[in-house]
């Protein structure tokens, strides 16, 4: 007989009950919500802060294969679902959302690029180190009326404010890693004739790699809560301008599947990225 | 299996709780009835932070017997909050009513018309951009507010109508568009209200190519309170009770009694000065009489057609509205602008005309 | 002091006729293959603090030994192999590796530290084969016309060396985590012995290991050493080991507790080229641990030992009163 008392360490529950468990929070929080709705549309039919399962497949329905708002496009008459889908309001959002995304991703490279140097040459370090410090403290959003000036109201800003929001954390955490690559071992690649280069790139940055992976699947969520404040101050197109618009007049049956697919684009991401990790470096013991 | 019956039965205990706990949560009963007023910041709103201070409300509150609370929200937050129910009253324009609480089911009546935007609300632009040729530029504004209705207003009434969907809008939030629009000179045109506005034009590169002034009594300020409260005793003691203490604090601001300018200046942090000149372009109606003349008058109705095909065609009615007659409403005289069953948006100028009779 | 180093070899009764052989080669070469002049080492501890660590340390090492240091933990033995390898600098006086002085790590010596002597990302061939490719073609250079060529000749090489350190061929594509400590350990030697260079480095390589696999590293490391005859300088705080690889063993030791006091050599010996241990020299060799330990304990008769003399004279007293003692045994 398994126990089944919760607050016993050494418990062995069989697979299923684990799944069982596993799920239970999920469907206590539908139960919740369903019950919930069910009763505001008793009181009022057509409440929309907490919409029913119509109201959601209508809001899923509009986002998913009807064109946004301030598009020109109109889907002709025959257009196929695809075609449909091809020009709805989601996938415009999700593609400027996922560029700006991508390139405040790209961008952080240099910044993984330039935390190597500042932990292993001592005078990187003595030269970046206390700025980035003292940078990683200011808190990004306070910056934005100058990230306007510098980098005006259009693209740049959004993905400046994401970088710099997220990058000197990332410095600081790479810069750690990299310190804590035992000494040993860039004595002994010195010792093995290589030159400073092959140190930090073929010796200290393949080590760090699978850590600073894990690094950037930590800071995720970071970035994109920069990028959805950076949407929310001033857009006109994105996943959270969306949202923002919407808010206006209390558009929840499309906020609610935004806000899921936010969710399940960043546990894709995640989730890839743990793939890849795997994948790319068999040798590192998590 | 005993102990798992006895353990499941305990989870089953604990999980049925949860829900009863959190079906019952927000019901609270208390001993005097007790109304809550949201406000948000605005010229023809902050008055309410003066009446709660000078102890207008509570000495009107008392007569009827009931006690009432001011709380400032921010705007967005203060409708939420509205919708859900958290409040029973709140300050909102007439665009707002109309897709928020009206279109999301809640049937909400307008007791007080307190003012309209009579040139608070502009047009900026860089350049001499006019309106001929503003399609294409980026348009900084709060979209799907009043902003971008004064826009299209302005468009319409210089006869660029068949352009308005060449407009190159930027959702830009209002606690940033000050600064994100004078910083870089490649900013435009810009739409917002005061006292944005005055900091805005203090550019001398900047001028207002359309205003509020252009549109009187589109643009109003209510005082929205849930219709069902009205249908009960304690409810029609509060819109009593708030209408009297409305228009005695009112009619302080308006005669420019130094406290009542002072307080309600302070409530948005603004200078009095500041807040004087923001007065001036709000077309207050500090008697009852005039807000009853107007919301008893004919042209309300044309105002707010214009103003509801304008939320329509902006899907701010919500997805599952087909029609813009799906959000009716009732005006004083039993006229119904919309399908008959479907009334969510009622103005009622009972309230007011028992201030204009003396009869609170 | 070369020539009264040298006696005690010949003296040996019992090593063979090869190694006697193979001594008279080393010694007709004679170059020094490690110079330590005068060195100091002194860290600053905390504000103002300082404390010595090694204290005018002045060694000559020849070509082909096996010098072994020995001393406590603490007594700066594991200092003095980092500035032989060029990690840290000395405070004064100066080092010379193959003859040139010592100004950073580089690839004059081979290294086989204790822990993190893999690189934990490659595989056991890559491993190998990076000393000799980094040394050819740096970061940008593999993409040089006939570095493939190249590539083979060293992976082929590799296998060999592989196979020599007694590791299978199936073992070349597994990473470092996949092999016992034993097997790293002789990877690392491996790796080390890739790029052929004259000295070897060794810090505390065997200590994290089991008896029995220490002690067959020990004798892979014995015959290593007799194939090719390259300068070795292994620490170690274990005195049977070194009794068994050492052909010369050196003791630090501080003299007392103090900041200012620095270790200096305590006791300096040349042992027979052979190699002893228990098995073959029985209680002569517990014999000589306990004297040995008593130089690094201190406790040792203070007949020689004093205080100010230089390091030389100190060895050459010292280094009499054992030739008896060592000559009995044999």
């Amino acid at each position: 007989m398994a126990n089944l008392s919760p607050f016993e360490i050494q418990a062995r529950p069989n697979r299923l009950l684990m799944q069982a468990a596993s799920c239970m929070l999920f469907v206590i929080c539908m139960g919740l919500y369903m019950q919930t709705s069910v009763r505001r549309h008793h009181e009022n039919p057509e409440d929309r802060v907490v919409p029913s399962l119509t109201q959601l497949a209508a809001g899923i329905h509009a986002s998913v294969l009807e064109p946004a708002e301030e598009d020109d496009y109109i889907p002709a008459d025959n257009a196929s679902k695809w075609e449909r889908f091809k020009h709805s309001m989601i996938v415009k959002d999700t593609i400027s959302s996922g560029r700006r995304f991508l390139i405040s991703l790209a961008l952080l490279i240099p910044a993984v690029v330039l935390a190597l140097h500042i932990g292993l040459y001592p005078w990187f370090g003595a030269f970046f180190m206390r700025f980035v410090l003292f940078f990683d403290k200011i808190v990004a959003l306070s910056l934005l009326p100058i990230l306007f000036i510098v980098f005006g109201i259009e693209e740049w800003s959004k993905i400046a404010l994401i970088v710099i929001g997220v990058a000197p954390t990332m410095i600081l955490d790479v810069t750690q890693m990299v310190k804590a690559v035992p000494q040993e071992q860039i004595v002994k690649a010195f010792t093995l004739d290589a030159n400073n280069f092959d140190v930090a790139y073929r010796v200290v940055s393949r080590q760090i790699m699978p850590q600073v992976i894990n690094s950037l699947r930590l800071n995720l969520k970071p970035m994109m809560l920069f990028l959805f404040a950076g949407e929310m101050i001033a857009a006109s197109d994105g996943l959270a301008y969306r949202i923002a618009i919407m808010r206006r007049h209390m558009g929840m049956d499309v906020i609610l599947p935004y806000v899921l697919w936010v969710a399940l684009l960043l546990f894709l991401i995640d989730f890839s990225l743990r793939t890849l990790n795997r994948r790319m470096h068999p040798w590192f013991q998590a | 299996m005993k102990q798992m019956k006895k353990h499941l039965s305990r989870v089953v205990a604990a999980a049925a709780m949860v829900l009863t706990m959190a079906s019952f949560a927000p019901q609270a009963k208390a001993e005097t009835p007790t109304f809550t007023v949201g406000w948000s910041v605005y010229a023809g709103w902050n008055p309410y932070f003066y009446m709660q201070k000078s102890g207008i409300l509570k000495k009107w509150a008392d007569k009827y017997g009931i006690a009432i609370k001011v709380q400032r929200f921010d705007y967005a937050a203060s409708l939420d909050s509205f919708v859900a129910k958290n409040i029973d009253a709140c300050t909102m324009t007439n665009m707002e009513a109309l897709d928020m609480p009206a279109a999301a089911g809640v049937d909400s009546t307008a007791i007080i018309v307190g003012d309209y935007s009579n040139g608070n609300d502009a047009v900026l632009t860089r350049n001499g951009l006019t309106f001929a040729t503003l399609p294409g530029k980026p348009v900084m504004l709060v979209q799907k507010t009043v902003s971008e209705y004064l826009l299209e207003r302005g468009m319409v009434l210089n006869g660029q109508q068949a352009q308005l969907n060449k407009l190159k809008l930027i959702n830009t939030s209002d606690s940033d568009i000050v600064a994100a629009f004078l910083n870089n000179k490649g900013n435009q045109a810009v739409v917002t209200w005061k006292p944005l506005v005055s900091q805005i034009v203090a550019d001398k590169s900047v001028k207002s190519i359309f205003d509020s002034s252009k549109i009187p009594g589109e643009i109003l300020d209510l005082l929205v309170v849930r219709t069902e409260l009205l249908n009960t005793p304690n409810g029609q003691k509060f819109a009593k009770a708030i209408t009297g203490a409305w228009y005695e604090t009112i009619q302080q601001v308006a005669a420019g009694q130094a406290n009542a300018i002072k307080y309600s200046a302070a409530a948005s942090g603004d200078s009095v000065d500041s807040y004087k000149e923001q007065l001036k372009t709000t077309a207050l109606f500090s008697a009852p009489a005039a807000a009853v003349s107007f919301t008893n008058g004919p042209d309300l109705q044309k105002k707010m057609d214009l103003v509801r095909q304008f939320c329509f065609t902006h899907g701010l009615l919500g997805q599952g509205i087909k029609s813009v007659d799906d959000v009716a409403i009732l005006y004083p005289n039993g006229t119904i602008q919309g399908k008959k069953d479907r009334v969510r948006f009622r103005f009622n100028s009972a309230y007011m005309q028992a201030a204009q009779l003396g009869k609170l | 002091m070369v020539s009264g180093v040298m006696t005690p070899e010949l003296h040996v009764a019992s090593a063979s006729a090869v190694e006697v052989a193979n001594g008279a080669r080393a010694l007709t070469a004679a170059a020094t293959a490690i110079r330590v002049d005068d060195v100091s080492m002194t860290y600053t501890v905390g504000r103002k603090g300082k404390r010595t660590v090694l204290q005018n340390i002045s060694l000559e090492i020849e070509e082909g030994e096996c010098v072994v240091l020995l001393g406590e933990t603490g007594c700066g033995k594991s200092t003095l192999l980092r500035m032989l390898l060029g990690q840290e600098p000395p405070t004064s006086g100066s080092i010379t590796v193959a003859g040139k002085p010592v100004e950073r790590v580089d690839s004059r010596s081979g290294y086989v530290p204790q822990r993190y002597s893999l690189f934990p990302d490659r595989t056991v061939l890559e491993n190998l084969c990076m000393g000799p490719e980094t040394s050819k073609a740096h970061i940008f250079g593999r993409l040089m016309p006939g570095f493939r060529a190249f590539r083979k000749t060293v992976r082929a090489e590799a296998m060999r060396q592989l196979e020599h350190m007694g590791l299978h061929a199936s073992d070349a594509a597994k990473y470092p985590h996949q092999l016992s400590g034993g097997m790293q350990q002789r990877v690392a030697i491996a790796q080390a012995l890739m790029m052929k260079s004259r000295v070897l480095l060794m810090d505390e390589a065997f200590s994290a290991l089991d008896p029995a696999t220490r002690a067959s590293l020990q004798r892979l490391l014995r015959s290593v050493w007799s194939e090719t005859k390259p300068t070795i300088v292994f620490v170690t705080h274990n005195t049977a080991e070194a009794l068994f690889l050492g052909t010369r063993v050196i003791v630090l030791r501080r003299e007392s507790r103090e900041d200012s006091c620095g270790s200096r050599v305590a006791l300096d010996m040349k042992l027979p080229a052979a190699g002893m241990s228990l098995h073959r020299n029985g209680k002569e060799f517990l014999d000589l641990v306990e004297y040995i330990e008593s130089f690094s304990r201190g406790d040792h008769q203070k007949v020689s030992s004093d205080g100010d003399d230089r390091d030389g004279s100190a060895f050459e007293a010292e280094t009499t009163t054992v030739f008896p003692l060592d000559g009995e045994t044999l």
